[in-house]
């Protein structure tokens, strides 16, 4: 099957984009490791992170299929809590279920495991609102997916034995627990390969034919169908890898903060995905990392104006609506806008392949 | 019988819009449904095509039988996948910033491992509408209608089907696109032995194109025959055919 460029984007995995990255993470690593940077920011590169796989995420359902989800947030407070109970029990002394339920030096080997159940468990309930979608759309699944996160949120702030509206913490022990056995920035190197990881996986789907069933709900849903689309199916696959992805968002951010609380994953943590995903162009994974890069970088330059910061970042939005609303890459990516990297990406590509 | 429509009462938005209608198409035949505005041909082709979205209409008795079988039950997606029919929908429906050619291929979505076939496929298209082949890099939305529809045509055929419905293909064509399209439409029934249902409002064109009809108004079937003596029914052609 030939390949349809504006469906799937660049035909990548290139040796140059793969050096580049390792060149990155032993950069980041090696800095860190050496104190050359110091917490503030490290904590701002690992939200960076964070914020890519979010948006990154939301933008399947928002992006690529053109629904409207607007309760991301829950997606990601449902991995958050989940890793981080699971952190908890497992490694760390605890009030569920006192001594800890593995040696605590495993987490170096289970941590990771631990964020993906997180995301397992966030796609279930992607799952649960994928189904209202199947009759709906727009606005109406809108209002379906800001109610699903206030159910979450709430939920959340009525169990009693995760700390209720106060919150939950004990996360920062599964980390001493690891730095005990070998002391490494695991934060940042997780962060980081599941930063790639989400990307690499996108991008595949994206790319596949199976994945094209997803944009082309976008294009139009009847043709879609009559081109044997299983319209529902696909927005099932898309909800629950979105919100998995989420998930995974969130068990991450709840490990770094070392506390969650119900309130981090209200409607504005939701409102800040959609900012990021029309920010950076919808159906388009670059811009959703580089508007990733960018948001998280102006709220941390913008913290000295404290609660004016939120009057400034929803007026950049409105400018934004207002010149240019297709998002600062459309639904192009960076090779597409600069064909430089183009040359220095996808030549090689195509010599190999 | 490939297709066998028996006493079909569908609602659409609330209202009743075929009150049980009976029809069968061959397998090789051409067959069309005419009638005005409203008759309920645009609904009998979205319940045949079993189209599920919410706007979709809905089959509240009666029966659909593709060969022999009720189809009622299967999903919009897999008689598409198993070639049973494809239909033309009204308005296009083209992916309008996909070029022509990225159109033609997402029709190739369910057709896995069939690579010799498709290009096969897409040679017949490009033969039937050399237009296509012109304009195949270029955006379809920047295509004029009638190329519109024949792109939405040629989609159709991608998908493999061996009958094609279509909803008035001749819909906003100049007459002489609307006589490249029929012509090019009898060419595949002929060369591909293609079952093809079209429904029309335009009486005279589409009784000239099938061998046999079925005049539907205001959600039931009033006369049937071939087209030539649905060409001389009193009433057919004072409805439609301009006295």
């Amino acid at each position: 099957m030939t390949d349809i460029p504006a469906l799937a984007k660049r035909n990548s995995r290139l040796p140059v984009s793969t050096m580049a990255i390792l060149a990155l993470f032993a950069l980041m690593v090696g800095l860190t490791m050496a104190g050359v940077i110091n917490k503030y920011i490290q904590s701002v590169l690992m939200f960076i992170g964070i914020n890519i796989i979010f948006s990154a995420s939301l933008n399947i359902v928002n992006g690529y299929m053109g629904e409207f989800s607007c309760g991301h947030g829950g997606f990601m407070a449902v991995g958050a809590y989940v890793s981080s109970v699971l952190s908890v029990i497992l490694f760390t002394e605890n009030s569920f279920t006192g001594q800890p339920l593995l040696p605590p030096g495993s987490a170096i080997f289970l941590f990771p495991i631990v964020i993906i159940i997180g995301g397992l468990v966030s796609a279930v309930f992607g799952l649960l609102v994928a189904i209202p979608s199947f009759k709906t759309r727009d606005d109406y699944l809108a209002i379906i997916t800001i109610a699903a996160n206030f159910i979450i949120v709430t939920l959340i702030n009525n169990i009693g034995a995760v700390g209720g509206s106060r919150g939950f913490m004990g996360m920062k022990k599964s980390l001493k627990a690891m730095e005990a056995v070998i002391d490494l920035p695991y934060m940042i190197i997780w962060i980081f390969i599941f930063v790639v990881l989400s990307i690499v996986m996108i991008r595949r789907l994206m790319k596949s034919t199976y994945g094209k069933g997803i944009s082309s709900i976008r294009y139009d849903e009847t043709s879609a169908e009559i081109m044997s689309v299983n319209t529902n199916h696909m927005k099932l696959v898309a909800f629950m890898f979105s919100s998995g992805l989420a998930g995974i968002a969130g068990g991450l951010f709840a490990h770094v903060m070392g506390f969650v609380n119900p309130a981090s994953f209200s409607i504005f943590k939701s409102t800040e995905g959609l900012v990021m995903v029309y920010l950076g162009g919808m159906g388009s994974l670059s811009g959703s990392v580089l508007s990733a890069v960018i948001f998280t970088l102006m709220l941390e330059a913008l913290r000295p104006l404290q609660i004016l910061k939120w009057v400034l970042i929803p007026l950049m939005l409105i400018l934004l609506m207002q010149f240019r609303p297709e998002g600062l890459l459309g639904n192009r990516e960076l090779s597409d806008v600069f064909p430089k990297l183009k040359r220095i990406f996808i030549r090689k590509d195509s010599s190999n392949g | 019988m490939l297709l066998e429509v028996k006493d079909l009462v569908v609602n659409y938005g609330g209202i009743q819009a075929l009150h049980g209608i009976s029809f069968n198409v061959d397998e090789g035949e051409v067959v069309t449904l005419i009638g005005a505005n409203g008759a309920g041909k645009t609904s009998t082709l979205m319940s045949l095509a079993r189209l599920t979205r919410p706007e979709a209409p809905e089959v509240r008795r009666g029966d659909i039988l593709y060969n022999g079988e009720s189809i009622l039950k299967t999903e919009p997606h897999e008689l598409v996948q198993n070639k049973m029919m494809s239909l033309v929908p009204e308005g296009r429906h083209i992916f309008g910033n996909l070029t022509v050619q990225e159109n033609l291929t997402l029709a190739t979505y369910a057709r896995k491992g069939e690579t010799s076939e498709i290009e096969d496929t897409e040679d017949l298209v490009y033969s039937l509408f050399p237009r296509l082949k012109e304009r195949r890099k270029q955006r379809s939305e920047s295509l004029s209608g009638g190329e519109q529809q024949m792109l939405a045509v040629g989609r159709a055929l991608m998908t493999g089907a061996t009958f094609i419905m279509l909803d008035e293909p001749s819909m906003g064509l100049a007459p002489i696109l609307m006589y490249d399209m029929f012509r090019a439409l009898r060419e595949i029934n002929k060369a591909k032995n293609m079952t093809i249902l079209v429904v029309e409002q335009n009486a005279k064109v589409a009784l000239d194109f099938a061998s046999r009809g079925y005049v539907l108004d205001t959600g039931e079937i009033i006369a049937e025959g071939s087209s030539d003596v649905l060409r001389n029914d009193e009433r057919v052609k004072k409805a439609y055919l301009g006295g």
